[in-house]
């Protein structure tokens, strides 16, 4: 080990060096490693944090489950058996974001498909530009661009009220269609760019092979195609997937009232609620959740971990 | 051949819906920033106007966190880039092993939920001062949000590094210690000139992603704003087409140095296309670089069309103008429209005093939520938090209590409320 | 200034694999000297732990009789030319060129002055200020050379520099390269498989096989006096006919194989008795038909083809047994032309084939 580091300096100099350990170690120690670790703590413990400060350090300072209990049970004085809105929340979280992913892998895939085989030269250039320019624009702005179109007064409606297709403004806010067209629509590139990375080191002439050996172009994509771009599917469900589960501007601003996420109840211990702890038990119910989940998704489609990244 | 037509059309069809998709919203939101409308719309188009970009850059709150966002942006450049350098080259340096495990380490937060990077930098860096400390030194909106974010752009910093690297060739390090240099002038004067490129893009991403980040910042920023914050928060307050008057402007913004980047990239290429004709002493095919002008001068050419007729048109008309004849159109409308909502609810109360008695919650629920969704057009007007006479004389008192009283129960956010919420005629506790 | 090369009993070891064993040569100051092998013998490992690249797992290596270990390349007389080259794409060419001044500090009308005299030097007059990428392969070697001399070594160290180029400039720059080592007056260690360059320029070869040197000697020598079979296969083309030894004298050595007992000479210090197991070489040149003149040693064979190379003939043969034989004739228009597929008869003298003892042969 000492041998290493003695090469290590003679190698980079000392100057050189130190800069990379430092800010190595201040960025995986002190941002990453640390931090995660304190909140899984923190999690743990009753919140005297807001409640009575000056017990922290104490003797009351113990380790409790209590936290991880309100969210399946609820409060003690709770009626129902389970804490019903939290965990159906939960799960809803969880579930559209799941068919989320699915929606935005078939609606970028033939994007991805045509951007990497089929357009050539300057067409794919300014293609891939007109794919980016969107979402320069910021997130939050997207979101309220998703609210004037599909608000009661939106342009939505209004279109489809003159052309007569309906009688009368639906909210769509409220029917929760805002939502889930806006999270398939904010992750879209980054669905699209691993799936293109993927499919564009494909060597063609496979596709043309296989063509010219009578395979119809459901086949070719099904046996050809799609097991060559598996890790950029992998890749691109997992950021997209991570990313709705996560999301919480896009709830925030066009979310209708029956669609609580997951994250909102989160903000709301951390904002109204004063409950620190209570917020970090639920993110980390969040995060694990979601870690088991994709740990189970490559395992499913035989994907290892390093082949996920741009 | 007519099945393959059939498939391109499909295709061509399918990719213009998509597009459509995409930048449909973002059309409709930069038309709405110029209809003088109190709220964000296409239909009813009331006035042409650009008082909206005004009352943008007077929004005081707007400002502020604009500035917040651009000062927290330069500070994760000079945080995240340098890290992010620092990991890519360190895991040059790595055996096979320790790679892949600091490789998904270094990694992990980009996977990982913003809220929990933004919730675990707060409380570590909190209990940081609480208990070494014992001041607020690092309890500060700007710092923690510099360091939250930083902790997962210094990955995507990392990869672009690493991307670079990969196509440097190590023998010319070698080469330039054969040749006498010390370490450090190797990487000095070979590695870092080839890095810089790299460096450039990443100062850009690192910028524009900490821009725009809500998730993180939102736990990060304690007291102080940013743009995103600022703007989220506006949904409980109510929006304005000032925000679709932001919209147009980075838009534009974007579109603009998008332009700007083919144009620069598309002249380093002929550059250099020249320079290797010049050594090769061959007719070299210079392709001209035609297709790309024409989307280039159509844009250039709608842009000044869309001037000259936005000129014209302003000549022969006034916004000011425009606006007293609409608002007194609304005057007329909304008055026919209360009055009838008058009667209505009148009926429709003798209605439900007759029905059983119901739970007060759930009356106040109902009666409330008429007057709280402002979604609905005719409550635009209707909206009241105080007790006032408007034009119409009728008093709103009716309405304020319906108001505060749906308020108590309809806050969801509220712990509490979360067993009060209720919707149906079923007993709460 | 040109400095010896010491190699005393170097051995460089990966794990379980030896790449080079119990290398021991001294190369004089001023030599052209060369590492002839096929690929994977050992000889770019052998370079980079002379540069300083690679630290020798036994052995030293000693330049003007100061041992290196310790000392890294940036610290050694020594300037490597890389085999893709490493020029630095981002720099112009005079910045290169004039890189170990730059290094020293050096001010920048000195380096360009510099950088100009060396690209005289190497025949690229005017090119200065040209980026990398702009050059040719011939004219990118030449810069490579320019900026190893620009550091003023006492050895340069060449890995297989010409591998990248088409024959003629191959050609071209085999002297190109003498001449400037001449002029330079430095010691040039260079490696290469192709033997054609190593003869040509080198003065003196080192043959290696799997990590072993096998023969070190002039050009001349190496060909004429192969010490071992290897040496024989793998430096220009050669016939083998295995079989054992009969008869040992002082002059000559009879070989009995299946094609008959021949009579050669021996060569360099291999002894050989009879009974031993020995390979009898024969060099393409040194066979003539025997309907013309009369042989020591002769033997019956097939003409398979005939390629025409130019300035001599290829002659493609088939012995009784099968055994492929090669033959070169030179066109000179006198020699009757044999028939393909005809019977013939072909002979050689002593002095023409070479017995040594049985080993293992380069491969084809």
């Amino acid at each position: 080990m000492s041998v290493w580091f003695q090469n290590f300096f003679k190698r980079n100099g000392i100057g050189l060096s130190l800069f990379l350990l430092i800010a190595v170690f201040v960025w995986v120690v002190l941002m990453i490693v640390l931090p995660q670790l304190l909140m899984l703590d923190f999690s743990f413990r009753f919140n005297w944090h807001h409640m009575n400060p000056s017990k922290m350090g104490g003797p009351d300072d113990v380790y409790t489950l209590t936290h991880y209990k309100f969210l399946v049970y609820g409060s003690p004085n709770n009626p129902d058996p389970f804490n019903i809105v939290d965990v159906t929340v939960f799960f809803r979280t969880i579930l559209a974001a799941i068919f989320v992913t699915m929606f935005d892998l078939a609606l970028c895939y033939p994007i991805a498909y045509y951007l990497a085989q089929v357009a050539k030269g300057a067409r794919a250039r300014f293609l891939v530009v007109a794919l980016i320019v969107p979402f320069w624009v910021n997130e939050i702005l997207r979101a309220f661009a998703f609210r004037i179109l599909f608000g009661e007064e939106g342009s939505l409606n209004s279109l489809l009220l003159a052309i007569g297709l309906l009688d009368e403004p639906v909210d769509f806010i409220r029917e929760n269609v805002a939502l889930y067209a806006g999270l398939g629509y904010a992750y879209v590139l980054l669905m699209i760019f691993p799936i293109y990375n993927a499919v564009e080191s494909l060597d063609r002439n496979q596709i043309e092979a296989a063509r010219d050996l009578g395979a119809g172009w459901f086949r070719i994509h099904r046996r050809i195609v799609m097991p060559f771009a598996k890790p950029g599917i992998t890749s691109g469900c997992t950021m997209v997937f991570m990313l709705t589960a996560g999301a919480l501007a896009l709830p925030q601003i066009i979310g209708g009232p029956s669609s609580l996420w997951f994250t909102q109840i989160i903000y709301q211990w951390f904002n109204t609620g004063s409950n620190w702890p209570r917020g970090s038990a639920y993110a980390i119910v969040l995060l694990i959740s979601c870690v088991v989940l994709l740990l189970f998704l490559m395992r499913l489609f035989k994907v290892r971990i390093g082949e996920i990244g741009r | 051949m007519r099945s393959e037509t059939i498939l391109r059309l499909s295709i061509g069809f399918y990719i213009l819906l998509f597009f459509g998709y995409l930048f449909g919203p973002l059309v409709i939101m930069s038309i709405t920033a110029f209809n003088s409308s109190n709220f964000p719309a296409v239909s009813p188009w009331d006035c042409l106007s650009g008082e909206w970009f005004g009352v943008l850059v007077n929004d005081d709150k707007l400002m502020t966190g604009l500035r917040n966002s651009l000062f927290i942006g330069a500070g994760v450049v000079i945080v995240a880039v340098p890290m992010g350098l620092a990991g890519a080259l360190l895991l040059t340096q790595l055996s096979r092993r320790a790679r892949s495990v600091m490789y998904m380490v270094t990694i992990s937060p980009i996977l990982v939920p913003g809220v929990v990077l933004g919730i675990s930098t707060l409380i570590f860096w909190e209990r940081i001062d609480r208990v070494l400390l014992g001041t607020d030194f690092f309890y500060d909106g700007f710092f923690l949000t510099i360091i939250g974010q930083a902790t997962f752009i210094s990955a995507y910093t990392m990869l672009i590094f690493v991307a670079r690297l990969q196509r440097f060739d190590p023998l010319l390090e070698e080469a330039a210690l054969d040749l006498g240099a010390s370490n450090m002038q190797a990487f000095r004067k070979i590695l870092l000139p080839f890095l810089k490129p790299a460096v450039g893009s990443a100062a850009v991403l690192a910028f524009l992603a900490s821009f725009e980040n809500y998730n993180t910042t939102v736990f990060t920023i304690v007291s102080e704003s940013t743009l995103t914050t600022i703007l989220a928060s506006k949904v409980r307050y109510g929006i304005n087409p000032s925000i679709s008057s932001l919209a147009v402007i980075i838009i534009g913004l974007t579109l603009f140095f998008a332009v700007v980047y083919e144009l620069l990239r598309r002249r380093e290429r002929s550059d250099k296309e020249k320079r290797l004709a010049e050594t090769a002493k061959t007719n070299s095919m210079t392709r001209r670089h035609r297709p790309m002008m024409v989307p280039a001068t159509a844009l250039v050419l709608v842009a000044f069309v869309a001037m000259m007729g936005t000129s014209w048109v302003a000549r022969g008309y006034s916004t000011s103008e425009c606006k007293l004849r609409v608002a007194q159109e609304k005057h007329k409308r909304s008055e026919a429209l209360s009055q009838q909502r008058i009667s209505e609810a009148r009926a429709q109360r003798a209605e439900e005093q007759a029905a059983k008695a119901e739970s007060p919650a759930l009356q106040a629920n109902t009666e409330g939520r008429q007057y709280q969704n402002i979604f609905t057009p005719s409550n635009l007007a209707g909206q009241v938090d105080s007790v006032s006479s408007d034009s119409n004389g009728s008093s709103t008192e009716a309405a304020v209590d319906a108001n505060k009283a749906g308020r108590e129960y309809q806050n969801i956010f509220a712990p509490s409320n979360l067993s009060g919420q209720v919707d149906s005629k079923e007993s709460s506790d | 200034m040109s400095a010896d090369v010491q190699l005393e009993n170097i051995g460089v070891q990966f794990g379980e694999f030896v790449a080079v064993r119990e290398a021991s040569v001294t190369i004089t100051g001023g030599e052209f000297f060369s590492f002839l092998g096929p690929s994977g013998c050992g000889k770019t490992t052998l370079l980079r732990t002379i540069s300083g690249f690679q630290l020798p797992s036994t052995g030293r290596v000693l330049i003007d009789g100061q041992d290196m270990a310790g000392i890294g390349p940036n610290h050694r007389p020594t300037a490597l030319i890389f085999q893709n080259l490493a020029l630095f794409p981002l720099m112009t060419v005079w910045e290169n060129i004039s890189f170990a001044l730059e290094v020293k500090g050096v001010g920048r009308t000195e380096r360009r002055r510099r950088a100009d005299e060396l690209l005289e030097m190497v025949a690229l007059p005017g090119q200065a200020d040209k980026m990398v990428d702009e050059l040719s392969g011939g004219q990118k070697q030449r810069v490579a050379v320019a900026r190893a001399l620009c550091a003023e070594p006492e050895v340069l160290l060449l890995d297989e520099p010409l591998s990248s180029l088409d024959l003629k400039l191959r050609q071209h720059m085999r002297t190109e390269l003498r001449v400037i080592q001449q002029r330079a007056g430095i010691t040039f260690i260079y490696i290469t498989h192709d033997q054609g360059e190593a003869l040509t320029m080198s003065d003196r070869v080192a043959v290696m096989r799997q990590g072993v040197i096998d023969q070190v000697a002039d050009s001349t020598t190496v060909y004429d006096q192969p010490e071992t079979a290897f040496v024989a296969s793998f430096v220009g083309e050669n016939n083998a006919f295995s079989g054992s030894v009969a008869e040992v004298s002082s002059e000559s050595v009879l070989v009995e194989t299946t094609l008959g007992i021949f009579s050669c000479r021996t060569s360099g210090s291999s002894s050989l008795s009879k009974g031993d197991a020995a390979i009898v070489f024969v060099r393409p040149e040194s066979l003539f038909f025997v309907d013309d003149v009369g042989a020591r040693n002769r033997l019956d064979a097939t003409l398979v083809n005939q390629e025409f190379e130019g300035h001599f003939w290829h002659l493609l043969l088939k012995a009784r047994d099968g055994h492929p034989m090669r033959m070169s004739v030179i066109n000179d228009g006198r020699s009757s032309r044999q028939q393909t597929g005809s019977d013939v008869t072909v002979g050689f003298e002593t002095n023409g084939a070479v017995a040594l003892p049985s080993g293992e042969l380069a491969a084809d």
